[in-house]
Parts: C-alpha cells; sequence; structure tokens
C-alpha cells in the first residue's frame, strides 16, 4: 500500500523518537500489512531461553548463600583428639606468651605510633593526565578479586 | 507464598523468605540475564549480584508497584553494567595484546566472552532491544511495563521494542530465503 511505503519511509528517514513513536501508534500497529513485517510474540518467543529452561532453583539459592557468606552447610564435627590438640597447643601458647610479658617487663620499648591508613573502601582516580594531557583511563577489577587494573593512553 | 507475603518475610529478616524469594524470581533473572548478555557465567554473576542487592535495598522497594518489575530493573541495569565492564576490559585487552607479561597475569581472563547467544540473531540487537525483546516476548510487557525497567518513557520501549522486532523479523527472512535457495 502507498500509504504504508510512505510511513516506512518517513520512519527510515527522521530518527527522532518522539516521531517514530507517534508513527508506530498512528499506523505501524494497526495496519496488518506492517504488522506482517515484524516478528511475531510466538517467533520471538523460540529465539530465547526461558526461566524453566535455566536449572533448578536449590541450586541458585546455593549460589548466592555463599556469596552472601550466610553458609547453610552444617558446620564439620572436628574428632575429639583433635580437640585435645587444638586445647594443648593453645595452652601452651598462652604459657610461653605469659612469660614473654613476664621477661620483657622492664625492657624499654621504641613507641611506635600505629597510625596507619586504613585501606580505602573505594577506588578513585579524578585526574589522568599522560604527556601533559588529559587522558583516556580504563579501570578493571576481575570478578572475586582486590586487585584493580589502571589502563591510561594519551587520547587519540 | 505470594510475592507480598515473601517480601514482607524479607523485611522481617527471615532466612527462609530470602530463599523463596530466589526459588521463585531465580529462574527469571538468570533467564532475564542470559537472554541479554549471552553467556552464562556473565548472567551467573549478574543473578547474585541483583539478588545481594535486592536484599539490602528491599526497604526501598514501593509495595505499590509490582516487585517483578522492581526485580527486572535491577537485574537490567546490572546487565548494562556488565556489558559496559566487559567493554572497557576488551578494548584494555586489545591495547596490551602486544604486552605479553601484562596478558599473562590474565589467561582466559575473557573466557566466555564469545560464547554464542541463545540465537546467534540476537547479536545483531543492542541490548536495550534485547531486554525488550525478551521482556515482550517471555513476560509478556507492554511497551509501559518495558518504560519501568529500562527507566525510559514509553514511547521510547515502543520504538526500541518496533526496531528489534522488525531486525528480527528480517534476520529470519534473510535466513529463510538462504534457505530455500540452497
Amino acid at each position: 500500500m502507498v500509504s504504508c511505503k510512505i510511513v516506512n519511509a518517513l520512519y527510515a528517514a527522521v530518527p527522532s523518537r518522539l516521531f517514530r513513536d507517534f508513527l508506530i501508534r498512528a499506523h505501524l500497529e494497526k495496519c496488518a500489512g506492517c504488522q506482517a513485517r515484524l516478528v511475531s510474540r510466538h517467533e520471538a518467543e523460540a529465539l530465547f531461553i526461558k526461566p524453566e529452561q535455566v536449572g533448578a532453583a536449590g541450586d541458585l539459592w546455593q549460589k548466592i548463600d555463599l556469596r552472601a557468606g550466610r553458609e547453610t552447610v552444617a558446620p564439620r564435627k572436628r574428632p575429639a583428639g583433635l580437640r585435645w590438640e587444638w586445647a594443648a597447643g593453645a595452652a601452651t601458647f598462652l604459657v610461653l606468651a605469659a612469660a614473654s610479658l613476664w621477661l620483657l617487663r622492664d625492657v624499654q620499648t621504641v613507641a611506635v605510633r600505629a597510625d596507619y591508613a586504613r585501606p580505602a573502601d573505594r577506588f578513585e582516580i579524578n585526574y589522568i593526565n599522560v604527556g601533559g594531557a588529559p587522558a583516556q583511563a580504563y579501570i578493571y577489577q576481575p570478578a572475586g578479586s582486590d586487585m584493580i587494573i589502571v589502563w591510561a593512553g594519551k587520547n587519540p | 507464598m505470594d510475592e507480598r507475603q515473601i517480601v514482607a518475610g524479607c523485611l522481617k529478616g527471615a532466612t527462609g523468605s530470602y530463599q523463596e524469594m530466589v526459588e521463585a524470581y531465580g529462574p527469571l533473572v538468570l533467564s532475564v540475564a542470559l537472554n541479554v548478555l549471552g553467556n552464562r557465567e556473565d548472567a551467573e554473576d549478574v543473578f547474585q549480584e541483583t539478588f545481594i542487592q535486592v536484599f539490602k535495598n528491599l526497604g526501598r522497594y514501593d509495595p505499590g508497584r509490582s516487585f517483578k518489575t522492581w526485580l527486572l530493573t535491577i537485574v537490567y541495569r546490572r546487565s548494562l553494567d556488565m556489558i559496559r565492564k566487559k567493554r572497557r576490559f576488551s578494548e584494555f585487552a586489545a591495547r596490551a595484546k602486544f604486552e605479553p607479561a601484562v596478558m599473562a597475569n590474565n589467561p582466559g581472563a575473557d573466557a566466555g566472552a564469545h560464547e554464542p547467544l541463545p540465537s546467534r540473531f540476537l547479536t545483531k540487537l543492542t541490548p536495550k532491544e534485547r531486554t525488550a525483546l525478551c521482556l515482550w516476548a517471555n513476560e509478556g510487557y507492554t511497551a509501559r511495563d518495558l518504560s519501568e525497567v529500562m527507566g525510559c518513557s514509553a514511547g521510547t520501549a515502543r520504538v526500541i521494542l518496533f526496531n528489534a522486532r522488525r531486525k528480527i523479523k528480517l534476520l529470519l527472512e534473510n535466513e529463510h530465503g538462504v534457505l530455500q535457495n540452497c
């Protein structure tokens, strides 16, 4: 049809979303010929993965739970013998620590101010200059890692 | 248990409700992320980030709105963030390809980036078009619903969806024509 051709030509020629929306509502949505040139819901459905195809929901919860740090799996019980070993080790450590403190009680220690800066909560770069000109910066942090890679390059 | 009960349970801090939420909406979130991103590894990252964000910010959810739409808004934003992050890294990797020392520290860092989308036709669409078409086809979303998820006007969502439908139809017709000529 002539009107369809005109509408489609106008749609292609004018890249304004407002105008295109008007054309869709005024003609393209209602015209059976124009609708036939669009993929139907049924056809589109076949292209996508559906929620029921992605796997068991229980597995999904475990991933979230692990990531959130709330392990749902019950903690493993240690054998009784191992507990005694831990207790003996801890007692020995405490005795040694007390003895060391008693022996060193008169030793003058150099006061060192442990005033270290806390690690930053977020990484931030305000400005990057390469060769005296503002440069492009790319910041990449691999998932699950504290490493941050900064790549700076001159503007072309 | 319905949407309101699950949300109310989560707001009270009941761990069981968190699990019910993931089991009820997890497949939807993962499928949308998978359809938008095209590979399982990234989709699972988005899936986890989405629910962690939902749990943290559930207090901000307006019960007057659809929870599903609010959830999908977060999935959509997270997916776009992931695409941007991947794009930035691709640019970095392209520049770093002459720096073997740098690349050797990241073996397989780009793995999965080239896995095929659910349908190869979908690679011809922009992420916004894929989102719009996926929610329209799978969830029956209208332009108004899409505008809520994508944070744009209903008119813009309608145009994005229209373009996506037209592109895919052309691709399908072209392939059908090629098959007939063979």
